[in-house]
């Protein structure tokens, strides 16, 4: 049996990735996958605890489920709002859409 | 029915004010016959009430009957009721005696009026809030019929609202009543923290058990007077009442003569008891009834307005019914006011009648003469007089020599040479008043000429008060009462419930007196006036600038009052309105809104729009949220 803390390093590793993809990149398709990275470390955490805690019950594992399926759900209206990007302005550097400001 | 069901003696005038306030423009006429039928249904009640009133086993125990209003949690039961006694009853008689009258003299004098139908609704109300003021058991429903009776007056003074001065005298009279009802507020609600009930009764016996200190006590009572004051036009509230002579001429005789302005005595009245608890509540009410029954002497002696001199009078036989309060009777100041009632409700509708045929002219100086041309008119007009300048057999010397009693008994004769003084005056201008109206030859031939007696629907009210300006007085005698079914005169019918009946007794030396006054009065006025001369007056205005001045300014209350406006109430506005401009608007209002604006014009650089950066901020809070939840948990 593998020990709950190489769960959460790994967990907390993936994290990490993620949050260095969000905040270093400026393709609009990478910073989506940063955030899914994320939202797996996170994923992985409530499986890591389920299965330690208390491995007859299986509710951090619906939970992994539930969120891979709103993660699908987010993906798919963020690429839709990736391709408008691209269709707009023929890129997806984010930094190129900063008209919302004052 | 019986007397419990005195409240439908204020009901049927209520309904018949919505009916006529709704619908009275589409009815025929008005509905004018409608407010005759309402007040005459009133009035009959009224002998019904009576009737049972004195047949009461345990005689002239009040009656009362109230109901629970509203109750807010265990210890505030707020109920509301009636309570007939024979103060009421004497109010029931006069209110609507005289409403009935006014209602029939109406017809004629305002045919063909605009808005004769609303004047007629705004009639119906006021009576029904007359009537519910004088049964009123509490002192909250007081207040409440108390404001319903001012709005009446104020419209009905108004009612000629397309003329300014109409309408100023309606704010004029609003307002002035107004600041001595703030004082009737403020007394009512000091009687009902010392005591913790509205109920008149509950508060007199609790007064008379001692529950309530001298000093608070005296501070209420003179709160609760303040309003009384106001409403009855004592000095120095008295500069409303002949103002509000712009009304309707029924309305001056209705309201502004017989019934509401006789409110303030009605509630001294019912109060009587509390007053004479009070350390020197008695004196205050004496003084000021003395004070305002001298000014207002002086004040009609000079004016040629027939309604203004009869508005003077009035103020000032509501000084004289104030001093028999102040002496302690009320029996007598009920007394004075029912006679005074009849007999200025018919002076006021005589000189309704005159200004009537005149086509609105009601200066003296323009008329004379005019006797001849209106008998009836004249004939009543003249027992009016009679009968407020106090000559026997008339009603009115045998009130006005009640209280002349009672005074001296009480206050003794300093109080009495003030009151004769004013008597005298009385006396002298009701003479003046007469004499220039109905004596002499005419000084405008034109109108002279145009002038006719008023038809029977308004000389029959005239009439009708004449027999009673002759008779009521009567009532004061012990056989008289009797034989009308009341336990004696009417002192032994009206009397607090400690004190015990007074009985009236005739003295002669106090009728000698009384008559010798109102003859003074009369004579001097007949040597300076007769025969359409007014040489003689005019020479002692020349002789005494100074003074004539004086008295046809009357005091300068006016323009000492207006310069009060102007300079303290003016401004001290213009000090608020600095204030609200300044520091509420400026300082608060758009000072807030520029700081908002302001800040908004400085932190909206924080909204770059790139995403990076917000990115890069939420990062950031999130880890210094989990910062401080590690420090805080330790």
């Amino acid at each position: 049996m593998v020990p709950l803390e190489n769960y959460l390093v790994l967990s907390a590793v993936m994290f990490s990735l993620g949050v260095y993809g969000v905040l270093a990149r400026r393709n609009a398709v990478l910073i989506l996958m940063s955030v899914e990275l994320m939202l797996n470390a996170v994923s992985l955490n409530f499986v890591a605890f389920a299965a330690y805690l208390d491995p007859d019950k299986v509710l951090g594992a619906i939970f992994a489920v539930f969120i891979i399926t709103v993660a699908a759900a987010e993906v798919g209206l963020a690429l839709a709002i990736v391709i408008r990007l691209f269709r707009n302005r023929a890129t997806s550097n984010v930094d190129e859409a900063a008209s919302m400001k004052w | 029915m019986g007397a419990e069901e005195a409240w439908l003696l204020a009901a049927i005038p209520a309904g018949v004010f919505l009916v006529l306030a709704l619908f009275g423009r589409a009815l025929p006429r008005g509905g004018d016959y409608l407010g005759v039928a309402a007040i005459l249904s009133s009035f009959l009640l009224f002998f019904v009430v009576l009737v049972d009133f004195l047949d009461t086993p345990g005689k002239l125990g009040p009656v009362v009957n109230d109901i629970e209003w509203s109750s807010i949690g265990e210890n505030f039961d707020l109920r509301m009721g009636i309570y007939v006694d024979p103060i009421t009853i004497v109010m029931f008689a006069v209110v609507t005696t005289v409403a009935l009258m006014v209602n029939i003299f109406s017809i004629g004098y305002m045919k063909g009026e605009p808005r004769y139908y609303w004047f007629f609704a705004v009639l119906q109300l006021f009576v029904a809030s007359m009537l519910l003021l004088v049964m009123a058991d509490n002192l909250l429903l007081v207040y409440i019929s108390w404001e319903l009776v001012g709005v009446c007056s104020f419209l009905l003074i108004g009612f000629y609202w397309e003329k300014r001065s109409a309408t100023e005298a309606a704010k004029k009279a609003f307002v002035t009543t107004r600041i001595g009802d703030v004082g009737l507020l403020i007394g009512i609600l000091m009687l009902w923290k010392a005591t913790g009930t509205f109920n008149i009764q509950e508060i007199i016996h609790h007064v008379e058990e001692g529950g309530v200190g001298q000093n608070y006590l005296f501070a209420a009572v003179a709160f609760v007077f303040l309003g009384c004051m106001g409403k009855s036009a004592q000095v120095p509230f008295h500069v409303w009442l002949p103002d509000a002579m712009e009304g309707p001429t029924p309305v001056s005789a209705l309201i502004h003569a017989a019934t509401m302005v006789v409110a303030g005595v009605y509630l001294t009245a019912r109060l009587l008891p509390l007053f004479e608890v009070a350390d020197g509540a008695l004196l205050m009410v004496t003084i000021v009834g003395l004070t305002t029954a001298l000014l207002t002497g002086f004040m009609a002696l000079a004016q040629t307005d027939i309604k203004k001199v009869l508005a003077y009078s009035t103020v000032g036989q509501l000084g004289f019914m104030f001093v028999a309060l102040g002496a302690g009777h009320p029996a007598v100041a009920m007394f004075h006011l029912m006679t005074h009632a009849f007999f200025k409700a018919l002076l006021f509708l005589g000189s309704g009648s005159v200004i009537h045929a005149t086509h609105h002219n009601q200066e003296m100086d323009k008329l004379g003469g005019l006797w001849k041309k209106m008998p009836i008119t004249g004939t009543t007009f003249f027992i009016g007089s009679l009968a407020l300048a106090g000559l026997p057999p008339l009603a009115g010397f045998w009130s006005k020599d009640e209280i002349f009693v009672v005074l001296n008994d009480k206050w003794g004769a300093w109080a009495v040479v003030i009151l004769a003084f004013a008597a005298v005056m009385t006396a002298f201008y009701t003479t003046r008043l007469f004499i220039r109206t109905f004596m002499g030859t005419p000084r405008d031939k034109d109108v002279h000429d145009h002038t006719e007696e008023s038809g029977l629907v308004m000389t029959g009210p005239l009439m009708f008060l004449a027999f009673l300006a002759v008779v009521s007085g009567f009532v004061v005698f012990h056989g008289v009462g009797k034989a009308l079914g009341f336990p004696g005169g009417i002192t032994e019918f009206i009397f607090l419930p400690h004190h015990g009946p007074h009985k009236y007794h005739f003295d002669l030396a106090w009728a000698a007196a009384s008559v010798a006054m109102g003859a003074t009065g009369l004579l001097l006025a007949g040597w300076m006036y007769w025969g359409n001369s007014t040489k003689r007056s005019t020479q002692l205005a020349e002789a005494q600038p100074g003074l004539y001045d004086l008295i046809r300014n009357k005091f300068y209350f006016d323009e000492l009052y207006q310069a009060g406006i102007d300079r303290g109430m003016l401004g001290f506005s213009y000090v608020v309105s600095w204030f609200d401009r300044y520091v509420v608007n400026d300082t608060g209002v758009d000072g807030s809104a520029q700081v908002t604006g302001f800040s908004g014009g400085v932190l909206k650089y924080l909204q770059t729009g790139r995403l990076p950066n917000y990115a890069m901020a939420v990062a950031v809070g999130v880890v210094a949220l989990a910062v401080v939840g590690l420090v805080v948990r330790g």
